[in-house]
């Protein structure tokens, strides 16, 4: 395919999913999943459109239309486990389903994100590339991340099939945290916006917060910070096929981390108290942002497995490691 | 929101990387000891190979001595010099600012006769904008240029000029004709001075750093012939806004504390503890990003786009972290321990730097209110 054509791929799949997610991921949504409630008809309408075959074999797409389509989720706070979907149809096979991943503990695989919701469960670990695949699913125990989003335990019977995910660089766990980090870019983003549109708005001391200089510096890091981490997360993606992936994932889960951690500070502050209310959307989307920071590696974790890589080529190779070349 | 275009270096600059790294190892006997700070190393010897290499003024026509590369090309260049810590201070103003400035607006006559020095590496150039009274409020430069028959007369001063005691020339920021009212913008023109045959008074300044390398200069009736004026008299304030971006996106706003990030690797070694690995891994996580954002705004350049709010971006997160970095190494060291010297000695310098690191190019806020335009909120 031609660069115009996959270009024109792209853009309509993010087109496409800007406005599914946009027509149908509002407040009630996202109140009703952090209840528990899956969202069926959500669910109904990415099976409709396709989208949960992107990045499948056979399906045209790879792995720049996947993680795209996750930034645009990750925007919406769109409530399904569309990262670990996407990725076990890519890996296994597709299923009509939905899938989800979580870590491989013997006998359990533990943070599963809608474990409950799910019909095949993978069971991962991070420096493996076996996994475990359970197809009739038991959620053994219930929980849910800081952002309400659920993570279940999920047993693993006796004579679950196992198989290997064959990747050409990276392993399932570094895609995994890649997909948090493109989906905390996107989130980020969207941080971004509330902040922005509730600066122009609200006015105190008979003008608006947006003329106030202490409010623009902030909403300027911010977007420094997001405009750092949605780089950094294309570029990881970017990287996918090439010997670069393991290094290119790592900055990335770091930068998207230390971005969440700046920016889901600095917008609540510009927010003030309404921001801190349930009733405001903004929760929805820092609170995912901070979460994620933990799911598949926190940033300690992946700083020191990048750091580990650097410290093992040397001090004078540092600048080619940096450059790749 | 602001994103930053997907673009990655082309294969052909790559390959122009390994040129880069054979020439610093051709020439290493120059260098000293490495210091990735773009201000710190001075060496006419270097600059001048590195012209004769076509490595200055690398973007320009070659009928003035350029080498009509791209931006690409011109970051691998200039982030391996820095990332080797070569003296690049002699020409560094000259090729990235000056000598771009000279070619947007200046007459073909200016561009024939300064052009071909810069790019063989001979001739060094100093800004001209801040004074006493006027630091991050360009507009009210009060030094003046006085039409008279033959040329301009100077009167005032500028401060903070980087090397004006050993370069050849300044182009300074001046008033031509008074402001209009509230409209301060017009009636500002740019300059060019021979600082070595003009008569203006040079008086160094020492920093906290121990270096003398900025200075305050005096005009006092200083006659310049006619044709220095830069571009149209008047039209200073646009010419000196567009030099500026070329001045915020490159690596050299993130580079500068890179050698202490070396010397931390070397002295923790191939096992590092995991404190230490995480440092290492921050820091050159944050730095992989920031190479990216820079090469995205290098592409911008090469399709003749505005990048004032994108190199904004990368100076503001830039600066950032060339003072995070050494701060991160030296928490994660104990202050007994061994065999820290060559680290030490990396941080002390870069830490002294630190300050000027979001204040020289436009400080921290000049590039906040930058980005905030660039968001719509002013």
């Amino acid at each position: 395919m031609s660069d115009n054509n996959m270009n024109e791929q792209l853009s309509i799949i993010i087109d496409t999913a800007n406005r599914l997610f946009g027509d149908s991921v509002d407040k009630g949504l996202l109140d009703a999943a952090e209840r528990g409630e899956f969202a069926q008809s959500l669910w109904a309408s990415v099976v409709a459109t396709g989208f949960h075959a992107v990045g499948s074999k056979d399906s045209g797409t790879g792995v720049v239309e996947l993680f795209a389509l996750l930034d645009v989720a990750g925007r919406h706070a769109a409530p399904l486990p569309l990262a670990e979907t996407l990725l076990a149809n890519a890996w296994v096979g597709l299923s009509e389903g939905v899938s989800s991943i979580g870590l491989w503990e013997g006998q359990r695989i533990t943070d599963v994100p809608w474990g409950r919701s799910s019909t095949r469960v993978i069971g991962i670990r991070p420096d493996s590339a076996e996994c475990v695949i359970v197809e009739q699913v038991e959620v053994i125990e219930r929980s849910a991340n800081l952002a309400g989003e659920p993570r279940d335990v999920v047993r693993v019977p006796e004579g679950a099939s196992r198989h290997t995910i064959r990747l050409n660089h990276g392993n399932a766990w570094s895609q995994l945290a890649l997909a948090r980090a493109v989906q905390t870019a996107g989130a980020l983003s969207t941080v971004l916006d509330i902040a922005l549109q509730y600066a122009g708005e609200r006015e105190q001391f008979g003008r608006s917060l947006s003329k106030f200089q202490a409010i623009q510096h902030s909403l300027a890091v911010q977007a420094a910070e997001v405009a750092a981490a949605r780089r950094a997360a294309t570029g990881a993606v970017d990287a996918l096929d090439t010997p670069r992936a393991a290094a290119e994932i790592a900055a990335a889960k770091i930068r998207a981390g230390d971005a969440a951690t700046m920016v889901g500070e600095a917008a609540h502050q510009v927010l003030g108290a309404i921001g801190y209310t349930h009733e405001h959307r903004l929760h929805h989307f820092t609170r995912r942002a901070w979460a994620w920071r933990d799911e598949f590696g926190n940033e300690f974790d992946w700083q020191r497995s990048l750091g580990a890589m650097i410290a093992g080529v040397g001090a004078d190779h540092v600048w080619s490691f940096v450059t790749g070349r | 929101m602001l994103e930053l275009d997907r673009v990655s270096l082309p294969e052909s600059s790559e390959a122009l990387r390994v040129d880069a790294r054979a020439f610093l190892q051709q020439h290493r006997d120059l260098i000293g000891e490495p210091n990735s700070d773009f201000t710190t190393g001075h060496s006419p010897e270097f600059s001048a190979a590195l012209g004769a290499r076509g490595w200055i003024g690398m973007t320009w026509p070659k009928s003035f001595g350029g080498s009509e590369r791209t931006f690409f090309d011109r970051y691998v260049v200039t982030e391996e010099l820095l990332a080797a810590g070569a003296p690049v201070s002699a020409h560094w103003i000259a090729d990235r600012q000056s000598g771009s400035l000279l070619l947007k607006f200046g007459s073909e006559k200016q561009k024939q006769t300064y052009l071909p020095a810069i790019t063989r590496g001979e001739s060094y150039f100093s800004i001209g904008m801040s004074e006493p009274n006027t630091g991050s409020d360009l507009a009210s430069v009060r030094t003046a240029a006085k039409k008279v028959d033959g040329g301009w007369v100077i009167n005032g001063s500028k401060i903070w000029t980087t090397d004006a005691h050993r370069n050849h020339f300044l182009i300074a920021l001046v008033r031509t004709s008074p402001a209009q009212g509230e409209n301060r913008h017009v009636g500002l023109s740019q300059i060019i001075v021979d600082l070595r045959n003009d008569g203006a008074q040079v008086r160094p300044i020492r920093n906290m750093a121990g270096g003398e390398d900025f200075n305050e200069i005096v005009f006092q009736d200083v006659l310049v012939p006619e044709d220095r004026i830069v571009g149209e008299a008047g039209n200073g304030w646009k010419q000196v806004t567009s030099e500026l971006s070329y001045e915020r996106s490159g690596p050299e706003r993130f580079l500068s504390a890179f050698r202490v990030l070396v010397e931390f690797v070397r002295l923790v070694g191939p096992n590092p503890l995991p404190h230490e690995a995480a440092v290492i891994g921050r820091a050159a996580g944050h730095l992989m990003t920031l190479r990216k954002m820079s090469a995205s705004v290098a592409g911008m350049l090469n399709q003749g786009k505005q990048v004032d709010v994108e190199a904004a971006l990368v100076k503001e997160l830039g600066n950032n972290y060339e003072k995070l970095l050494p701060e991160m190494t030296r928490l994660a060291l104990s202050s007994n321990r061994s065999g820290r010297a060559a680290w030490r000695s990396a941080f002390e310098q870069t830490q002294l730097l630190s300050p000027s690191f979001t204040l020289r190019g436009g400080t921290r806020e000049i590039l906040r209110g930058v980005i905030a335009r660039g968001l719509g909120l002013r």
